[in-house]
């Protein structure tokens, strides 16, 4: 008799205990679970040339349901309001933060503490040079672009360049990027013989752009960037760059405009939307899987001529940047 | 072994109470019920729940159809009022004023979802268009998808599948995204008709917001518009399919025909919904995973477990409080037979539902009657032994072997030798039948030879003054009798009946068979007895004896009834003055050895032994 009735109270409160859990978890279903949030920090965050990235983010967001949020930026950032910028982020309840980084040492150290409180994923290019920062990044291959530019401005002059004389316009030469995309043009179009005259660093914004004006002319331009492309194709178009040819990478509706127009002889456009999508899909990987090691994810680039810029594939392409 | 081990361990899990069975019965039968029930309730409502998600996805899509051929039917409204009243009603060079001035009326009512009107002749070139824009330096109109469309088939209007507008520079440095109706068209120009391209470009951008206000969940539920070849047109995920990141089975759904459909796409079910846009052959296509659809009812899920584990938690509750309402009235009962067994308590206990109180009845009734018949038993042995010792004092009557030997020592005396020597040969014969070996039970004929013995020994004693007749049916001889029954019968006749008659004293002593019974009787013509004394001859054994061996007729009555059961005995029959009768009642049992053991340890010792033992018990 004492063990059916031992046995009834167990029997009761194994029953007891499953209702509680049942109830917990209708509540907890009924409430939702809070969505992850990262937040996203890139410098002139409102430039059209973020438009695929941002359109990669949204997406990215979106497939993975999580909240995304694009902080507002200026076009200078320095390491101290970089820092300032994420650790409000965190304070704002930010999961993760995709980061354009400030190229440099101490910001890659900077980055490195905070990837300790929350995944730190970076875009574009890596803070330093140097591969032990242990920060994963989502950019394009910067040197293959370089080169890909290189090789299509060979293409032009049927692989006879020599002699021809040759200006790179870049937005700065301290990041990873703008280095790597200089280095492997220079390295195809050097070797085949072409000289380059002149390489100028400029944020081309305000003042400062006249100066392109007075430099030496050149037979081409190569633009390594979107800003530089934008403003290669500007002067270009009110012949300030004495008829030079323009050769860019870029990923705005501004340096497709140019192409199209014939401006710009050729343009090697990076996958930015590919550079929102994975780099957001990778941090909601290492935030929903502990044991998940954030990857670098390269995204690929692709040429594109006048004639072809129009085709379905490039139509989608022009159809991300217009987002 | 295993085998063994695995029934030893399902024999330690039977239940062994009558309140745990009824207890485990009671539970499976009730959770089995209720699972059976939640199961089907399930089913049911997440049946109903899917049937509603469906149906309201189909009404939405009906809507946003709607919409959608609405917006597609202004748009070819506006190109009928470009083509009939503009293009139709005025020479392109003569009138072109005109011509700019209605085409700029249609695309300024309508600007929100046009992007431009343009007119190509059959070259391709430029002849009229709104908004005013300067043409891209070689758009190679000819070869754009629209125009080709338009050329192919004259007769129709064509809807493209959106694009980029390549035909002006605004100077925006910006790229519009455009679904193209295009039409071949009658124009007359210089007075000369010829045909050419009536162009209304549409922003993609209405369709894709009327679009994005019906994808607004984020639970994996979609829609997509395609064309008729499955090429997409609208798709939430447009980028990430063409980057190969996802895939849609586009091109397989626009061969549907309007209805609901279930599909496996890349491992994954999901229902498809498809309405038909008419005029284009759009397809509108809703998606709903079964992921998504099994979502919505998983709350009812929880639900029905939360409302199963709580009904389970009263039914355990129910079912102990019926189990030990039902096996407590039996529980009791069982333990107070219990104790009783053990000896503690006598009580039985009585209560609980009419059968269990009828079964402690029958138990309390059972138990009395075992009591009264031990007690009874009890009284039977003492009387047996009584009467055996009775029966044993008989054999060795000394007041009556001491009349026969001074009978003997007088006629050795008076010289009557042959007297003597039949005297004394009568003795020995009834010493021999009296002992008998030790046998209880002996053949009629022997214990009529007894009685003779004795009679003659008792005639020589009385000096004849009474007579004696045997008349027995030689039939019964071989038959089962008690030893010395007749003798105590004998001695009563004399002693009450003939003693004191002058000559005429007659004892007579029949047998016979009737009926499958022996009856042996012994009458005399004595005094009689009044009725109440043949009453007390039976039944009062404390009755002081003025004569005889002090073997009353109680005894000998007791003797018959334990050894051949309680319809034999004797009978008395008695008038006052003229005499007694009593007989002697004995079934009809052949003498064997086999028949005399049966009657002696059969009706003696088996019962003797079993009765000690439930005397004992009793005492205890």
């Amino acid at each position: 008799m004492r063990k059916g009735k031992k046995m009834f109270i167990i029997i009761e409160a194994v029953l007891a205990v499953m209702v509680i859990l049942v109830a917990l978890a209708m509540l907890w279903e009924r409430r939702g679970r809070d969505l992850d949030k990262i937040s996203v920090i890139v410098r002139s965050s409102d430039d059209t040339q973020w438009a695929a990235f941002k359109y990669g983010l949204r997406m990215a967001a979106e497939d993975q349901n999580v909240e995304m949020f694009v902080v507002s930026t200026g076009a200078e950032l320095t390491v101290k309001e970089l820092q300032h910028m994420i650790e409000s982020e965190i304070d704002n309840g930010a999961d993760a933060v995709i980061v354009q980084p400030v190229p440099g040492a101490e910001s890659e150290e900077m980055l490195r503490k905070m990837d300790r409180k929350i995944p730190v994923m970076l875009v574009e290019y890596a803070a330093s040079g140097s591969d032990s920062s242990g920060l994963s990044v989502a950019a394009p291959d910067n040197y293959a672009m370089g080169k890909a530019l290189a090789e299509e401005l060979l293409e032009d002059y049927a692989g006879n360049v020599e002699g021809k004389t040759l200006g790179i316009l870049s937005e700065d030469t301290d990041s990873q990027a703008a280095l790597d995309r200089e280095q492997g043009f220079r390295d195809v179009a050097e070797a085949a013989g072409a000289t380059v005259s002149w390489a100028v660093t400029d944020s081309f914004s305000g003042e400062s752009s006249a100066s392109i004006e007075t430099l030496p002319k050149v037979d081409c331009v190569a633009a390594l960037d979107d800003a530089s492309l934008t403003a290669a194709g500007e002067r270009s178009s009110s012949n300030a760059l004495n008829g030079a040819l323009v050769y860019g990478i870029g990923h705005s509706t501004e340096a497709a405009y140019y192409l199209d127009t014939g401006i710009v002889e050729c343009l090697i456009v990076p996958d930015e939307f590919n550079v929102g999508y994975q780099s957001l899909t990778e941090c909601v990987k290492c935030l929903r899987d502990i044991l998940h090691r954030m990857q670098d994810a390269t995204v690929s680039h692709t040429v594109i001529r006048r004639e072809d810029l129009f085709t379905k594939e490039n139509q989608e392409i022009l159809f991300t940047m217009s987002q | 072994m295993f085998k063994n081990r695995h029934f030893k361990h399902l024999e330690k899990l039977k239940p062994k109470g009558i309140q745990s069975t009824i207890m485990a019965a009671f539970s499976v039968i009730s959770i089995s019920i209720m699972l059976i029930l939640g199961v089907v309730l399930y089913m049911r409502f997440s049946t109903m729940s899917r049937e509603e998600t469906v149906q309201s996805t189909r009404k939405l899509m009906e809507q946003t159809g709607e919409n959608l051929e609405d917006y597609l039917v202004s748009m070819r409204q506006i190109s009928d009022a470009a083509y009939y009243n503009v293009i139709k009603e005025n020479d392109l060079s003569a009138q072109d004023q005109d011509i700019q001035a209605k085409m700029n009326l249609l695309y300024e009512a309508n600007r929100d979802n046009l992007q431009s009107i343009a007119i190509y002749n059959d070259y391709g070139s430029l002849l009229a268009a709104e908004p005013v824009a300067a043409q891209k330096e070689d758009p190679d109109v000819t070869n754009q998808d629209w125009y080709k469309q338009a050329v192919e088939e004259m007769e129709n209007m064509h809807f493209s599948t959106p694009h980029i507008q390549n035909l002006f520079d605004d100077g925006t440095h910006r790229y519009y995204w455009v679904i193209s109706l295009s039409r071949m068209v009658e124009l007359t120009d210089n007075g000369v008709s010829q045909m050419g391209v009536l162009l209304v470009d549409m922003d993609y951008s209405a369709i894709s917001r009327m679009m994005n206000q019906i994808n607004t969940s984020n639970n994996g539920q979609y829609y997509y518009l395609c064309d008729s070849s499955g090429e997409i047109i609208y798709h939430p995920r447009q980028i990430q399919i063409s980057d190969g990141i996802t895939s849609e089975d586009s091109e397989a759904v626009a061969e549907y025909k309007d209805g609901v459909y279930d599909r496996v796409f890349g491992g994954e079910q999901r229902k498809v919904i498809v309405n038909t846009i008419s005029y284009t052959g759009w397809k509108l296509v809703g998606v709903i995973p079964y992921d998504t659809l099994s979502a919505g009812t998983i709350n009812i899920r929880y639900f029905i477990i939360l409302i199963i584990l709580l009904m389970a938690m009263m039914l355990v509750i129910i079912n102990r409080v019926v189990a030990v309402r039902i096996s407590s009235p039996i529980l009791k009962l069982n333990d107070s037979v219990k104790e009783y067994e053990a000896g503690e308590k006598p009580e039985i206990y009585i209560g609980g539902s009419s059968e269990i109180r009828h079964l402690g009845l029958s138990i309390q009734s059972s138990y009395e009657q075992i009591d009264t018949l031990m007690k009874k038993i009890v009284l039977e042995q003492n009387e047996r032994r009584k009467s055996e010792f009775d029966a044993l004092q008989s054999q060795i009557n000394p007041h009556f072997l001491y009349n026969a030997l001074e009978s003997i020592t007088w006629m050795v005396e008076g010289e009557r030798n042959d007297e003597a020597v039949f005297m004394i040969s009568q003795l020995a014969k009834l010493f021999r039948i009296s002992l008998s070996r030790g046998r209880t039970v002996i053949t009629i004929k022997d214990e009529l030879q007894h009685a003779q013995s004795y009679m003659n020994i008792q005639m020589i004693r009385y000096k004849n003054t009474f007579s004696v007749i045997f008349d027995v049916d030689p039939e019964v001889y071989s038959y089962c009798i008690v030893k010395l029954v007749l003798q105590p019968l004998l001695e009563n006749a004399i002693n009450y009946g003939v003693e004191g008659m002058d000559d005429s004293g007659e004892i007579r002593v029949t047998g016979r068979e009737e009926n499958g019974a022996v009856i042996l009787s012994v009458s005399d013509n004595g005094f009689g007895m009044s009725e109440e004394q043949v009453r007390l001859v039976l039944t009062d054994s404390t009755r002081i004896r003025k004569h005889g061996s002090g073997v009353g007729l109680v005894n000998v009555n007791n003797r018959i009834k334990i050894l051949f059961g309680k319809e034999y005995g004797l009978k008395v029959e008695s008038e006052p003055d003229e005499g007694t009768t009593v007989s002697i009642r004995i079934p009809a049992i052949p003498y064997t050895e086999e028949n005399r053991k049966i009657i002696e340890e059969g009706q003696v010792f088996g019962k003797e032994d079993s009765q000690d033992k439930g005397a004992q018990e009793t005492q205890r």
